[in-house]
């Protein structure tokens, strides 16, 4: 049988590398755990998910929205800490883990 | 552009005068979805339409409170879940930590909230209070005392609490309904 292309389409996806390998493990992993929108779509306060509505990275290896995790750290209730795991909120320079930085 | 100011007022006033599902509203529907209640805790919405507001009623099937209904209301404002639902019992009760207002020692609900708690643990948490009733930072101080100092006193004074009798000058609500 010789197949003959006449047509393609292609397809696309994205998603945020959110250093979390294991996501299929960790049915939460891909839930901005404030908003509980996935980190594909964008927080409640954004209408597009992409560029415009990034995540930010914790020192503590949590990712969250950043205007989620803005909003939390901007409310006194939060003493500044991470909204997981209550310690001091430091963001990271990038997700945290051991990857190699992505080469795009 | 004045045109483009023009629309993008048009805009303003349509999502004014219909305003779209709030983050919060988004976050506690989640949540609801998600609950996962043992048999011994049931939400009711007075208001279907209204999911900020409802009640929770906790029958304890175990520890000291076993058999009483506790109704607790919930009241969740736009700033869910950077805010902590409020929730007060709507009952008088006994209790070491809830005061005859109906306010609620919960750390949770509290200084130890955080937006990754959801509407299931502080649910689960109100429970817990009624299985094990603690007697640091209490709300209820005479009830305290009492549970410290003479557990099986204290267990009377609940009992008797939940039939909706008198102690030291309280009313309390019966709650065997
Ligand atoms: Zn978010
Ligand atoms: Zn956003
Ligand atoms: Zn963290």
């Amino acid at each position: 049988m010789k197949v003959k292309i006449k047509q393609w389409n292609a397809v696309a996806q994205w998603r945020w590398d959110t250093g979390n390998k294991d996501a299929a493990d960790d049915e939460e992993g891909d839930v901005c755990g404030i908003c509980r929108v996935p980190f594909e779509g964008c927080c409640p306060s954004c209408r597009v998910p992409g560029d415009d509505c990034p995540l930010i990275w914790g020192e503590c290896s949590h990712v969250f929205h950043m205007h989620c995790l803005l909003k939390w750290i901007g409310t006194a209730a939060s003493k500044q800490q991470c909204p997981m795991d209550r310690r001091p909120w430091a963001t990271a320079e990038r997700r945290v883990d051991n990857a190699p930085p992505p080469t795009t | 552009m004045l045109k483009i100011w023009s629309m993008k007022k048009n805009e303003d006033a349509v999502a004014k005068k219909k305003p779209k599902t709030s983050a919060a509203q988004i976050r506690v529907q989640k949540d609801l979805t998600e609950l996962d209640l043992p048999d011994t805790m049931k939400t009711h919405f007075p208001d279907p339409n209204d999911l900020l507001n409802f009640t929770l009623t906790i029958t304890p099937d175990d520890g000291m409170y076993k058999g009483g209904s506790f109704v607790f209301s919930f009241a969740i404002n736009t700033n869910y879940p950077h805010e902590p639902p409020k929730v007060k019992c709507t009952q008088t009760i006994y209790h070491p930590n809830v005061d005859l207002e109906g306010n609620v020692c919960l750390n949770i609900l509290r200084e130890d909230w955080k937006p990754v708690l959801n509407l299931n643990s502080v649910m689960v948490g109100l429970q817990y209070l009624f299985l094990e009733p603690n007697a640091d930072d209490p709300l209820n101080k005479d009830a305290a005392q009492e549970l410290i100092k003479n557990r099986e006193h204290f267990l009377s004074n609940v009992k008797q609490s939940m039939r909706g009798y008198n102690i030291k000058g309280v009313q309390y609500q019966n709650v065997m309904g």
